[in-house]
């Protein structure tokens, strides 16, 4: 066991717990973006941010991503963590000026309604480049048909050399982890090189799908049939 | 060993050897065999001798002489002289700038007088691809020493007690972090040595590298020693082929002699090298990315901890320095922890490598002792400034580090002052810069190598310094605006704290830094729209917009025309001009004289396009009112409400002040409506703009003359807290010939033109008319002449139609509406019986030489009189302001024009808080120079009454909108032709109301619009 302090509380929690998740266990409300307890914590949206204090020096880091050590005070609600993540969901929305989803988190949970300054037209996408379906597609569908491509703002998600990937099982995964609907279930004939999609049940895609490490369940995709049917038959 | 009287050292860095070093050691092996001095004289290929500006280097030892920029040709002689007859080569020795004899020894020249080498000790010394050079010279004593006589822990304790710093530029002490690595309790360790270095104008590892693998290779033995690691890694970047090639071929040479591999030097030690080829991503710098791209992954960093000391290569510890750090290793453990910490300052220890790049005499790599201040580098090494220009700052640590000005050259090379400083010490990069750089240009620079370098993955240092780029390349364009250096400083603050790695954490410093001590440099781009240094080329307003005199915003909103875009095109020029659709009239477009499109075909009708938006956009009941700041309490009076009063009315409105125009007049307009004419100007569109003007809270007094009915000039000083002269000039200069005040029919043409306009008195001065002068108010009277019912009209003009100051589409118009024109004649004196004009006598006249107007002077010819014959005869030549409504002892200066004295910049007459401006202050001028009086007036009039604070700039020419250029199709190319504006029929043209202008329809707008060269774009 390891002790942290948390907002001036002494918390106990096992080895390996993460910031975040210890926060969590107190009830304490962190936003998050590219995180999902499904899938490896990857820190990269910043919007979990919180102060640590380490060695008496104080930082912003993500907590997603943040090991819990003996004696790590944190603090998660300080004037300079609030306005960081707002200034974090500013960035987000430079890029995704049109994303709904961004937006109505952005107004309802940092009340921002106007946009200081975005990205020209050529560097926006709904895409946030969270990286779920990234994970996902590696992580509870095994076979990472798509991962980032480029680099920063040209970042995006494709099939290796954006030609269609011969592992993709069009799942469907991918779109439904997806938290700004930018990957949709027409995309996946895209995605795939393959178009003739197995479809739920039979053998090929549970040999594919892999148990999620957190519930158990066939967690994301092929564990709703019914959501996983009602994405093809509109196809 | 076999000995030799010479040794000719020629240098095989990067820098010589594409200056063609080898061609020059193959030259030098030549012509000694040629000589038969194979037995005495022996060529060497050394590493970097740092000095990369003069290569390439050859020196000769044991004489220790200097030779640089060494070519083939030279070859010979240099042999003969220096090996043969014992003379050293005086061409080929270095003179530095501003000496003029010749140094002939390395130690005597500045550059490297003042280095202190200990990693670069064998520099320029040994052949690099030769391990027993290194032995020769102590090499692979330290790791002797250390593993036959020094525990780990020793080790770690003496590195620790040296003060080494990680050289790789965060400075966090070596020793430390081995102790940390040698704590893990894991039986798997690693070392990598991080050579991926990729900051722009940086050199260092790569030369440590080149000049000494083994160096870096027996540092890293003795750190795994201590460390307990088993496996090492060089990640070095493949755009660095010698350093790769030499590093693999030491580390083979190394193998060879079992000083890598197992049980070195007898001992229970055991110890490999592999090389990692990085592909060129300046983050792989990054000490998790660099594991990462090890591991065969995508090069992206992650969140520390845990630390790779904790959790490193393949989750095992590892330990991550760079190369210079691990070339420091071996001879602290020769000289010992105390030796070395003597080197240095309180807390940075030891030599530290620079290159030094720039604007910088010696360009080249340099070591230098820890605590050496700028100033000395930049000019006791690196000789001052090329060109003797004037050092303006340096940045340390490339595209991550900050600028530090000139005013703290004294700052010591010291890890925590260049912190303070806003900068870092970093890798070593050092970038002189001189008074012709632009800091927002480098700033702009550096964060476009880190926008581009940005691996992606977090959202502050993906978004962030693309939006700081973008924001500055708006400011290096005269997008600027105001409120940018707030945003910048903010968006860099969040990117350094948010970010994940530390390429995002110190990206923003070029940009805090510029902020922090070029703020002045950043303001100018912002607020004069000037680049100091001339370096922001874009930053020029294009030709049009520069010879507007309000300096309109034309290729943003012709550009947006083009895309049909006509309400944004509405907004622009709304920005810019108070009488929009007035200037789309009656506008002389001096920018339509300088449009760049001339030179492939006819220039842009701007002006019309101006009208075009105006119309079609308040023909669907759409205008912009400009914002307004919040109220003031001062109130100012304005006298005349023509263009210029309108101006100053509709600014001051707009800053929050109230006011009061005071127009004799029984309509507001002055010139506008009582000199031009309503088939030129229609009373409509007049009546928006100036009601548009009075919406914004602007009182206009009509038929209120100051000076005469009631309210003086002294009532409205006292009234208001300040006063604008805007009366123009209205009184008509006489012909000063005989007969002019002898006969009726002789009208002045001011007051003729406002009888018409004004007091609506439709009869016709005459049947037969002549107007004499050649301006825009004689084409004026001469076509209300006709619409009146004159049966001839005749213009008289003392030069030719080329030298007519009227608008060619004027002349045009009047000519085809059937008015007589006699260029190049003079009237002499006018004629009358029983006190009436019957005509006038006139002069032919021939030009001769220019006169002060830069027009050629009209010489009457002798004996060509002649006679007009007319019944009335209306001068229009030129007018002046009439100052009658000035009390007597008014107290103003007045020129030798009868017009008002005031100060150029402020438009301040010689009476504290009068303004005047306009014809009142110029003479007869143009709408748009009174609108641009105005402009500059109501800013005076603000920080007048502001009293030194909350100052206004002056206006400037802005660039609106980023409107990106459209591509023309091939037939749009070669059909697009400036269209004709269509005109009513002249039978039609009874009217003296009717605008005989009709205006561009849409199609013709946009087309028109289309042809646009973009002069404000690339």
């Amino acid at each position: 066991m390891v002790s942290s302090i948390i907002n001036g509380q002494k918390v106990e929690c096992e080895e390996g717990t993460t910031v975040l998740e210890a926060i969590r266990s107190l009830g304490i409300h962190v936003p998050t973006l590219c995180y999902h307890e499904a899938l490896t914590a990857y820190g990269a949206c910043r919007l979990c941010v919180v102060e640590v204090i380490t060695n008496g020096r104080k930082r912003l880091a993500a907590s997603c991503v943040y090991p819990i050590e003996d004696g790590l005070e944190i603090i998660t609600d300080s004037p300079e963590v609030q306005s960081a993540r707002k200034a974090t969901m500013e960035f987000l929305l430079a890029r995704s000026p049109d994303s709904t989803y961004l937006r109505e988190r952005a107004e309802k949970e940092f009340g921002i309604t106007q946009l200081r300054f975005v990205l020209e037209p050529e560097d926006r996408s709904d895409c946030i480049l969270c990286g779920l379906c990234v994970r996902a597609c590696a992580e509870i569908v095994g076979v990472s048909a798509i991962d980032f491509v480029q680099r920063g703002i040209k970042s995006q998600v494709e099939p290796p050399f954006l030609k269609g990937s011969d592992v993709c099982i069009g799942c469907g995964t991918c779109v439904l982890v997806c938290p700004t609907g930018y990957i949709k279930v027409e995309h996946l004939s895209r995605i795939a090189a393959v178009h003739e999609f197995p479809r739920y049940g039979t053998e090929n895609v549970s040999d594919h799908a892999i148990k999620c490490r957190v519930c158990g369940a066939y967690h994301l995709g092929p564990a709703y049939p019914k959501d996983y049917e009602k994405l093809f038959t509109n196809v | 060993m076999k000995a030799f009287r010479a040794n000719l050292l020629v240098c095989a860095g990067t820098g010589c050897v594409s200056n063609r070093s080898f061609k020059v050691k193959l030259a030098l092996e030549e012509e000694i065999r040629r000589r038969n001095l194979e037995d005495e004289v022996l060529v060497v290929a050394t590493g970097c001798q740092g000095f990369c500006e003069r290569g390439p280097i050859v020196i000769h030892w044991p004489d220790g002489i200097f030779y640089q920029r060494v070519s083939e040709e030279e070859i010979p002689m240099l042999i003969e002289e220096h090996l043969l007859k014992g003379r050293p080569y005086k061409p080929l020795m270095y003179t530095p700038t501003a000496v003029e004899a010749p140094i002939p020894k390395l130690t005597d020249i500045d550059f490297f007088k003042y280095q202190r080498l200990i990693v670069l000790r064998n520099r320029g010394i040994i052949d690099p691809e030769v391990i027993d050079d290194y032995i020769a010279n102590e090499g692979y004593m330290a790791l002797h020493k250390t593993l036959t006589g020094k525990t780990p822990d020793g080790v770690i304790d003496e590195v620790t007690m040296s003060g080494l710093r990680g050289r790789g530029g965060a400075g966090f002490l070596t020793g430390l972090k081995w102790g940390i690595c040698s704590k893990a309790r894991d039986p798997e360790k690693y070392i990598v040595c991080n050579a991926d270095e990729g900051d722009p104008g940086a050199f260092m590892d790569r030369s440590v590298l080149e000049a000494d693998p083994h160096a870096v290779i027996e540092g890293m033995a003795i750190g795994a020693y201590a460390i307990g690691a088993q496996t090492g890694y060089v990640y070095v970047r493949d755009e660095y082929p010698l350093a790769c090639q030499r590093i693999t071929k030491a580390i083979r040479q190394a193998e060879d002699y079992g000083l890598l591999g197992n049980r070195i030097f007898d001992t229970d030690f055991s110890f490999g090298i592999h090389v990692v080829r990085g592909a060129g991503a300046f983050v792989c710098g990054e000490e998790t990315a660099l594991m990462a791209s090890i591991e065969g992954r995508m090069g992206r960093p992650r969140q520390r901890p845990p630390f790779p000391a904790q959790k490193g290569l393949w989750g095992h510890p590892t330990n991550i320095n760079n190369v210079e750090t691990w070339a420091n290793v071996p001879i602290i453990m020769m000289r010992g922890a105390d030796w070395y910490a003597s080197i240095g300052t309180e807390k940075s220890k030891g030599t530290k490598i620079f290159s030094l790049v720039g604007k910088v005499n010696n360009t080249g790599l340099v070591e230098v002792p820890m605590g050496i201040s700028l100033k000395e580098l930049v000019y006791d090494i690196g000789g001052g400034i090329i060109g003797g220009k004037e050092l303006k700052a340096v940045q340390s640590g490339g595209p991550s580090g900050g600028m530090i000005p000139k005013e703290l050259m004294d700052l010591p090379v010291d890890y925590e002052r260049l912190a303070e400083a806003g900068s870092i010490m970093g890798s070593g990069g050092l970038i002189v810069m001189d008074e012709t750089n632009c800091m927002v240009d480098i700033a702009k620079y550096f964060l476009a190598f880190t926008t581009d370098e940005s691996c992606g993955k977090c959202t502050p240092c993906r978004v962030g310094t693309k939006a700081m780029w973008n924001i500055l390349d708006d400011i290096t364009r005269g997008r600027g605006k105001k409120s940018d250096i707030d945003l910048l400083n903010e968006i860099a603050v969040n990117v350094k704290n948010l970010s994940l790695c530390g390429l995002g954490q110190t990206a923003p410093n070029p940009v805090l830094t510029m902020i922090r001590y070029f703020r002045d440099e950043l303001e100018a781009h912002i607020n004069q729209r000037q680049c100091p240094t001339d370096t922001c080329e874009k930053i020029a307003p294009a030709p049009c917009q520069k010879a507007c005199p309000i300096g309109m915003d034309v290729p943003t909103y012709v550009a947006l025309i083009a895309q049909r875009r006509f309400d944004e095109a509405l907004e622009v020029i709304r920005w810019d001009n108070p009488l929009p659709a007035v200037c789309g009239r009656v506008c002389p477009h001096g920018c339509e004289y300088e449009c760049k499109r001339a030179t492939v075909d006819t220039p842009i009708s701007i002006c019309s396009l101006k009208r075009f938006v105006m119309d079609y956009e308040r023909s669907r009941g759409a205008d912009v009112v400009p914002k307004k700041e919040a109220p003031r309490k001062e109130r100012v009076a304005v006298v005349g409400s023509g263009p210029a009063g309108l101006t100053v009315a509709h600014d001051l409105a707009l800053f929050g002040y109230g006011v009061t125009v005071f127009e004799a007049l029984p309509e507001a307009g002055g010139m506008l409506r009582s000199g031009i004419p309503g088939y030129r100007l229609p009373r409509d569109i007049l009546n928006i703009e100036i009601d548009a003007i009075r919406n914004l809270g602007v009182e206009i007094r009509t038929k209120s003359r100051v000076g005469r009915d009631g309210i003086g000039l002294d009532d409205l000083k006292k009234q208001f807290d300040a006063v604008f002269l805007g009366v123009g000039a209205h009184r008509g200069l006489k012909l000063e010939v005989m007969g002019e005040d002898k006969f009726d029919g002789c009208l002045d043409c001011i007051a003729f033109l406002k009888s018409v306009n004004i007091d609506r008195q439709l009869n016709k001065p005459g049947d037969r008319v002549a107007i004499i002068g050649g301006g825009n108010a004689a084409m004026d009277a001469a076509r209300t002449a006709l619409r009146l019912g004159c049966s001839e009209v005749n213009v008289i003009y003392r030069r030719s139609r080329t030298e007519m100051p009227a608008d060619p589409s004027e002349i045009e118009a009047a000519t085809e509406e059937g008015i007589m024109f006699h260029y190049l004649t003079q009237p002499t004196q006018i004629l009358g019986e029983k006190g009436k004009v019957t005509g006038i006598e006139c002069i032919r006249t021939q030009l001769g030489e220019p006169d002060s107007s830069g027009r050629r002077r009209p010489v009457p010819v002798k004996g060509s009189e002649f006679v007009v014959s007319c019944d009335a005869v209306i001068p229009a030549i030129s007018q002046e302001p009439d100052l009658d409504f000035l009390p007597k002892e008014h107290g103003f200066k007045i020129t030798k024009w009868n017009t008002f004295d005031v100060d150029p910049d402020k438009l301040e007459t010689s009476i504290p808080g009068v303004f005047a401006g306009g014809d009142t202050v110029t003479g007869p001028a143009t709408v748009i120079e009174a609108i641009a009086a105005g402009q500059r007036a109501a800013v005076a009039v603000h920080n007048y009454l502001s009293k030194g604070e909350d100052l206004k700039d002056y206006r400037v020419p802005r660039s609106y909108k980023k409107v990106p250029r459209i591509d023309l199709t091939d037939e749009e190319k070669s059909t697009l032709r400036r269209p004709d504006m269509p005109h009513i029929p002249v039978a039609e043209r009874k009217s003296l109301f009717s605008e005989v202008a009709l205006g561009f329809d849409i199609e013709a707008a946009v087309s028109e619009a289309k042809r646009c060269l973009r002069c404000d774009q690339e």
